[in-house]
């Protein structure tokens, strides 16, 4: 019988639901879809702002709450500035997932350390989520944060909070920093690669997961790799610019390598040798 | 397959006959160059046969340059695209390839792609620019098309490439079976056009194309002076059988979700800039480099097959007066100096 196929540009429907101001200049936009949207963390999906334009991005939502989709948005350009404006209620599309997720299953039995800069914690939450959400699978997890300054962390009522608490019920640590404190700043202070002198954990059997801005994502690398992490057990959260999100219009590519298609979560191992993947 | 001959008058008239109704494009001349145009009573004695290929490359009617795909396009008409060449026609493998043949399926190009009849043309007179030789590509067509047709004495020879070009000839009694004789003077007509290739292109070499992999770095590409001269038009890209990079635009005035699909160029300085400012590629070799790389490496890796045919389009396209097979074979033997 005659299947009509799904345009591969059709997005689903979504309400506004909330637009929560995490930093000066980084919003969580919470989504209810018309109909339900499952993903796996690490994944990405295309955000659009009707008649405004298309953005991909990484839910930092839970993957296991089916009733709402989270994005964590920074302004930076056209769209995002759109995204910054929407109101409860507005309509938005989103189509996806795209991409391959963090590999859950490699992670079994391992202790996972996770490093995420600025706006990189989004996705890094959607995985965080994922892993207390199957906490036993894995040894422990060490979770280093880093931001410019106090108020440009996201997520701090959850940093801060709920999920240092956590750390009493199973195997969690948090590392957190910021480049410049304030006269309340309890942490350390410093770049993220510092969280990363004197950690307890066992290289042989660890991964690593890093999201941050480019110049973060290529110090923390060069020091795990110091450290001793493997090569292939350094995980990258590559960005490029990116249009269609399905292996067509090429704008993402790595050399060969598509970040939609690919990626965007790619081993170190996987695209040392690409061109200019610090950008 | 099976090969048939017809002669040229009788050709014309069978043109004709299929003028009703449907949509024919072929090429004619237009300042020494081919274009597509639609074919009508009128001008249909002025369609050139076999020559060379045309100036646009046959992939706008697959891959317009702009087109809706949210919502799709729901009614294409079919057509009938005469004096498409190898060149163009190797071309559609990374398009079906990229658009059809994946895991994601393009609206409108199967769609497209199903509603296109291929009478194909041998090519006789290869420009100055033409290359299909040096990247493996015959200049007659070998794959792709529903009927080729081969200008020997008087007529031509038509191969049926496909069912839809069986039944396109139907049981016309002006086909006839073809003869040794005409036969063997398409074979020495092919042969000829090989030699002229490879005499065009003979101070070109491109044997070692594989030894572009890797070839990133930024230093390699400066030293070919020739690459100064680029402009960032883009015009290698659109005139490209296998250039398919787009953007998608929102269209939407009313709330609801529609988007456009425009070609886009690697060699625009904004094509790779991310909304931050930061783009992986800031200079001009390094966006040169990757056209290249793109259709030699990349793709290769992509679909197994090179991303470039020969056509000679973006040599003879460009304003700058890049030559990009001397370019390969200096970049090429430089890195063999290293």
């Amino acid at each position: 019988m005659f299947k009509m196929e799904r345009n591969i540009y059709q997005p689903v429907k979504c309400e506004v639901i909330d637009n929560i101001k995490e930093s000066p200049n980084i919003n969580t936009i919470v989504l209810k879809p018309e109909k339900e949207f499952s993903f796996l963390a690490g994944q990405f999906a295309s955000l659009t702002v009707p008649g405004i334009g298309e953005a991909p991005f990484t839910p930092s939502s839970s993957p296991f709450d089916k009733e709402k989709l989270e994005f964590t948005v920074m302004k930076v350009g056209r769209v995002t500035e759109k995204i910054h404006q929407l109101k409860k209620g507005d309509i938005v599309g989103v189509r996806g997932p795209y991409g391959k997720p963090y590999p859950l299953s490699e992670f079994k039995g391992k202790e996972i350390l996770l490093v995420g800069g600025g706006v990189g914690l989004a996705p890094i939450r959607a995985l965080f989520l994922a892993l207390v959400e199957t906490y036993k699978d894995y040894k422990k997890i060490i979770f280093c944060c880093g931001a410019r300054t106090p108020q440009d962390y996201i997520y701090k009522d959850k940093i801060f909070g709920e999920w240092q608490n956590l750390c009493e019920k199973i195997p969690l640590s948090f590392r957190i920093t910021v480049d410049k404190k304030d006269e309340n700043w309890k942490y350390m202070e410093g770049v993220v690669t510092l969280t990363l002198d004197g950690l307890d954990i066992d290289v042989k059997n660890a991964v690593s997961v890093v999201c941050g801005p480019p110049i973060m994502m290529k110090f923390t690398t060069l020091k795990l790799l110091e450290i001793g992490f493997s090569e292939s057990s350094i995980y990258l959260s590559m960005e490029r610019k990116m249009y269609c999100g399905v292996g067509h219009c090429r704008h993402c590519l790595i050399g060969d390598l598509f970040v939609c298609k690919d990626g965007p979560v790619f081993k170190y191992s996987e695209i040392k040798d690409k061109p200019n993947i610090w950008v | 397959m099976e090969k048939l001959y017809i002669n040229k008058e009788e050709w014309q008239g069978f043109v004709k006959g299929k003028l009703n109704g449907k949509i024919i494009y072929a090429p004619f001349e237009e300042n020494n160059s081919l274009f597509y145009k639609i074919v009508n009573e009128e001008n249909i004695e002025k369609i050139v046969y076999n020559r060379v290929r045309t100036v646009e490359p046959f992939k706008i009617f697959l891959f317009p340059f702009k087109e809706r795909v949210l919502p799709e396009i729901e009614k294409l008409n079919e057509i009938i695209i005469m004096g498409v060449t190898s060149c163009d026609l190797n071309g559609i493998e990374i398009l079906d390839k990229v658009f059809m043949k994946g895991e994601f399926k393009d609206p409108n190009y199967k769609k497209r792609r199903e509603n296109l009849f291929i009478i194909s043309f041998d090519c006789e007179n290869p420009y100055d620019s033409c290359f299909c030789s040096l990247v493996g590509v015959n200049p007659y067509p070998e794959k792709n098309f529903d009927l080729n047709l081969s200008q020997i004495e008087n007529g031509f020879i038509v191969e049926v490439g496909s069912e839809k070009g069986k039944e396109f000839i139907g049981n016309d009694t002006r086909f006839y079976n073809v003869n040794e004789g005409q036969l063997k003077q398409l074979e020495d007509k092919r042969k000829k056009v090989i030699e002229k290739l490879k005499e065009i292109n003979r101070e070109f070499d491109f044997k070692n194309l594989d030894n572009l992999k890797g070839l990133v770095e930024k230093e390699y590409w400066q030293k070919v002076k020739d690459i100064d001269n680029c402009v960032s038009c883009g015009s290698c890209n659109f005139s490209c059988p296998t250039c398919v990079c787009f953007l998608l635009e929102d269209t939407s005035n009313n709330g609801d979700f529609r988007k456009i699909k425009v070609w886009d160029s690697c060699q625009f300085p904004g094509y790779a800039r991310m909304a931050s400012g930061a783009t992986p590629r800031p200079t001009l070799y390094e966006r040169y480099a990757n056209r290249i790389l793109c259709k030699y490496w990349y793709m290769y890796e992509n679909f197994k097959i090179i991303g470039c045919t020969g056509c000679g389009r973006c040599i003879s396209g460009c304003i700058g007066d890049i030559d990009k097979r001397k370019v390969i074979t200096e970049v090429l033997r430089e890195k063999v100096n290293v």
